[in-house]
Order: structure tokens, then C-alpha cells, then sequence
């Protein structure tokens, strides 16, 4: 589905991200973990092609045959819009606070795949009951709801497009465990219709919940990669263990 | 009096104000520029509610087509400011680097330069009627919005919504619009209502020195010009009305200000 190879990530001429290659499977849901400043973000950004004024990212990225890093703006634009779909850290701030939600779903949803309004609210709705959520949510302003209903709110689009690949960077960490559990269940609902899901964290919790495969990131490297029952039964990097020890 | 209960107050008082000057021609008992000069000084009573001035001309009449005159240039010159200073603001913020660090560095140096200056330089090459002030107040008054738009379009554009709407190939006329401008107008209106005061003020303060609006067109200001020899004579009632109109205006629009920047400060760290 997705490969890199030799990709670094510089930003004003200091290293962010040195020399990852890694493997995203189809169908699969796969973590990228590693503490804060690892460089986790900062690769996501590279293979979205929405890197910070500054940066600039070398080597190669290929989904669907596209390197990513090598295709135009317009190309870029086109696979953003048809075949990503993103979730960020922060629900509350992935909405604009000023506008309903109807308009922002549609614009997310419906508006991707030239549906009209009534066939939006139509299966919308459907997908907000699926998901536990009443339709009077569409008549609110995101200010009004809380962190886990916009983060199912945003899940829903994401089944209402049913885009090849999820990227989600730090979905959970805003919310309670509680929450957290429901999320991920979302999640693993939304890889089961279809979507390939790469979820950046640095919870080794969510990890274990939800994810088939898991790449561990340290210092801008990647340290060690494989299918998370593997990795956590038998880590090799001395930064795994660790984090396996921090755990309990 | 709760924040609430008095920005009722002063928004009712501006209002009654408002409705009194854009009523003027329903409202004015005789023709602003009609001149008895068998009646010139009558003190406020009868057939002149607040008296005449020095050609005879009704006071009260006068004071509601000065007060249409005055707010309508205000309130022009500050939509024209507000426009400037929004595409000023938002090209700098949004497009950054160098773009930004030039354009701040112009403003800086604009703003460094007292505004009383600009207006009357432009004033002296314009010799401008009310059209004229209207642009004068509206091309000089522009720069604290436009500091505004963009601090308010640097914290924005990064916000996650702002990335989401790139992602999807948002135009960037609707992110400009939809996402960083909208949810910039709170502080925008709070800065835009001190700078109609500002308006006021200049325009009165211009036409009581004499270079502002033309005699023949009344305004508050040039009322209070002409009223200042009258003092002199006793004859207060031309001065002291549109002084208190003037007077209340400025601080019913200051109060409103101040009461709108609490409420967002409130919410802000609510």
C-alpha cells in the first residue's frame, strides 16, 4: 500500500527524520510509536506533502505506484482529496469553531464525493446512529460537543468516504481512557470496512489495542519494526524493551 | 449597573442617536440652511426647540443633519478601513516570510508617524467636502486592523481546521474567508467600534479647526467651530448641543468597545 524508502526529513538544514524506510500493508492497521520529538509527525507531514515552512524531505514514498515526494502539487492535491483521509490530535480544533457541524460534515463527507444534501443527510445520518451519535449533532456548533463525539464525528466521515488510507496522528491522546476505548473501536470498525489505517501515538497501550502492525520510532530513526504480537513478546532495540518497561 | 445591563444602556443611547440623525428629515422642524434673521440667537424654547444660531438657522434641526453627516463619515471611512486594513493584515499574515517582514516594517513606520499628520496632508492636496474627509479617515485609519488580521491569521492558519481545509483543496479564497477571517472578526469588531469613535473624533476635531467638512454642509463639528464666538456672546446652546452629542457618542461607542473586548476576554479564559 505504502512504502518508504531512505526518507529524511530536514528542517532549516537540521535533521528531523534520518534515513527511515518502512512498509504500510493494505487492509492492515499499523502504529507508528516513539516519545515526543521522534519524528513521528514530522513523517506523517513528508507523506501528506504538508511539510512546515522550512523543511524539506528526501527520498522516497510510494503509495499506488506515486512517489509522493515526486509528484506535482495538482497530483498531491488529487490523492489528498480522493485517497486520505486524516485525523488530527486535537478534535476540537479540527473544526472550525465559527461553522455548524452539518456544513463541516458535508464538506468533509459528502462534498469529497459530489453527493447533495439530502442523500448527505441521509446516510450521515445512519453512520451517526452507527456510531452512538444523535442526528442533533449536525444542528450544533464543535464548541458544543465534547472531545470524543467530534473524534466520532470525524470517524464518520472517514466511513462516509472510505478513503484507501487513514492517517490519524495522535487520535486518543486528547481523550479518556474510557473514550479511548470507544475510539478504537471506531477505528477498528472503519479498517474493517475497508480502510487501511496508519495511527501515530506514543501509547503503547493503543498500540496493543487496536493495531496489526507497529513501527518504533526514536530520534528521527526507525528502531524496530514488525507485527505488534511479535514486537511486544520479543523486542530487540534496547528503546523498545524500554518502552515495554514503562509500561507496567 | 451589571457589564450586561450597561452595555443595553449605551447601545440604546447610541441607537436613539443613530435613529434621531438618520430620521433627521422626518424629525428637523425646518430647513438646515434656512436662515430668519429676525430670530438670530433665540435661546431653546418656543418654535426653536434648542434655539438658533447666529444666521437664524434652527439648532435642533441643524444638530440631527450634522449628526447624519458626522456618523455617516465615520461610519464610511471606517468600512473603508476595515477593507484596507483586512487585505493588508491578511496578505501579510497569511503569506509570511518576507512578504510579511516588509509589509511589517511599512506599517511600523506608518504607524510611528502620528495619523493627525497624514490627514492633514492629505486634507491640504485634497480640500475635501464629505466625500473627501471620508476618504482621509479611512486611508490613515486602517493600520491597527491590519496589525489585527495579521496576529489573528498567523495564530489561525496553523490550526488543524485551516490544515484539514488545505488537505481537502479548500480554494484559498475560502480559507481565507470562510476559516482565518471569520474567526477573526471578534477582535476585529471589538477594534472596529474604538476606531469609529476614533472616526468622530477626527471629523469633529478637523471641522472645528475649520479644514474638515464645508460650512454650507452642517456637521457636529463644524457647529462647534462656528459656536465658538458665540460662547463669547452667551449664546451656549450652540456649542453645548452638539458638544454633548459629541460627548455622548464617543463614550457610548468607547463603552460599548470596552464592554464587547471583556465579554471576549471573559470567554477567552473561560
Amino acid at each position: 500500500m505504502l512504502e518508504a524508502k531512505g526518507l529524511s526529513v530536514k528542517i532549516n538544514g537540521i535533521p528531523v527524520v534520518t534515513n527511515s524506510s518502512f512498509f504500510i500493508p493494505e487492509g492492515k492497521i499499523t502504529a507508528m510509536i516513539g516519545e515526543s520529538g521522534s519524528g513521528k509527525s514530522m513523517t506523517v507531514a513528508a507523506l501528506l506533502r504538508m511539510l512546515p515552512a522550512g523543511a524539506l524531505a528526501s527520498g522516497e514514498i510510494r503509495f499506488m505506484g506515486t512517489d509522493l515526494l515526486k509528484a506535482t502539487n495538482e497530483e498531491m492535491a488529487v490523492l489528498r482529496k480522493k485517497e486520505f483521509f486524516t485525523i488530527f490530535q486535537d478534535a476540537l480544533n479540527s473544526f472550525n469553531p465559527s461553522v455548524k457541524m452539518d456544513r463541516q460534515l458535508y464538506a468533509f463527507s459528502a462534498g469529497r464525493v459530489g453527493d447533495d444534501q439530502e442523500s448527505f443527510r441521509k446516510k450521515m445520518k445512519a453512520i451517526l446512529g452507527k456510531l452512538s451519535l444523535s442526528a442533533e449533532i449536525l444542528n450544533q456548533y464543535p464548541f458544543e460537543l465534547s472531545g470524543g463525539m467530534l473524534q466520532r464525528c470525524m470517524i464518520a466521515c472517514a466511513l462516509y468516504v472510505k478513503r484507501a488510507l487513514l492517517i490519524a496522528d495522535e487520535p486518543t491522546s486528547a481523550l479518556d481512557k474510557v473514550v479511548q476505548k470507544e475510539f478504537l473501536k471506531w477505528l477498528r470498525l472503519l479498517n474493517e470496512s475497508g480502510t487501511t489505517v496508519l495511527i501515530i501515538t506514543h501509547d503503547l497501550d493503543v498500540v496493543a489495542d487496536v493495531a496489526d502492525e507497529m513501527i518504533v520510532m526514536r530520534k528521527g530513526e526507525i528502531v524496530e519494526t514488525g507485527a505488534v504480537a511479535d514486537v511486544l513478546a520479543r523486542p530487540t532495540h534496547e528503546y523498545t524493551k524500554r518502552l515495554l518497561d514503562s509500561r507496567f | 449597573m451589571k457589564s450586561r445591563k450597561k452595555l443595553v444602556f449605551w447601545c440604546s443611547l447610541l441607537g436613539l442617536i443613530l435613529a434621531m440623525t438618520m430620521l433627521s428629515d422626518l424629525l428637523a422642524t425646518q430647513p438646515v440652511n434656512e436662515m430668519d434673521l429676525d430670530s438670530v440667537y433665540s435661546p431653546p424654547g418656543e418654535g426653536h426647540l434648542l434655539g438658533t444660531d447666529h444666521l437664524g438657522r434652527d439648532v435642533f434641526s441643524r444638530l440631527l443633519q450634522g449628526g447624519k453627516v458626522t456618523l455617516a463619515v465615520a461610519v464610511l471611512s471606517v468600512a473603508l478601513s476595515f477593507v484596507i486594513g483586512v487585505i493588508y493584515g491578511g496578505i501579510s499574515g497569511y503569506v509570511g516570510g518576507w512578504t510579511d517582514s516588509v509589509m511589517m516594517r511599512i506599517l511600523e513606520a506608518l504607524i510611528s508617524i502620528p495619523s493627525l499628520i497624514f490627514v492633514l496632508a492629505f486634507q491640504a492636496v485634497m480640500q475635501g467636502g464629505m466625500w473627501g474627509m471620508t476618504f482621509i479617515i479611512g486611508v490613515t485609519g486602517w493600520f491597527t486592523t491590519a496589525r489585527i488580521v495579521r496576529s489573528e491569521f498567523i495564530r489561525l492558519k496553523d490550526a488543524d481546521y485551516v490544515k484539514m481545509a488545505k488537505m481537502f483543496g479548500t480554494p484559498v479564497w475560502r480559507i481565507l474567508t470562510g476559516h482565518l477571517l471569520r474567526n477573526s472578526l471578534p477582535p476585529l469588531f471589538v477594534v472596529t467600534i474604538f476606531n469609529l469613535a476614533g472616526a468622530v473624533f477626527i471629523e469633529v476635531s478637523l471641522s472645528f479647526l475649520g479644514i474638515g467638512i464645508p460650512p454650507s454642509i452642517p456637521s457636529w463639528g463644524n457647529m462647534l467651530y462656528n459656536a465658538q464666538n458665540d460662547l463669547l456672546i452667551g449664546a451656549w446652546w450652540i456649542g453645548v448641543f452638539p458638544g454633548l452629542l459629541i460627548f455622548l457618542t464617543i463614550l457610548s461607542i468607547n463603552f460599548i468597545g470596552e464592554a464587547l473586548k471583556n465579554s471576549g476576554r471573559r470567554r477567552f479564559h473561560a
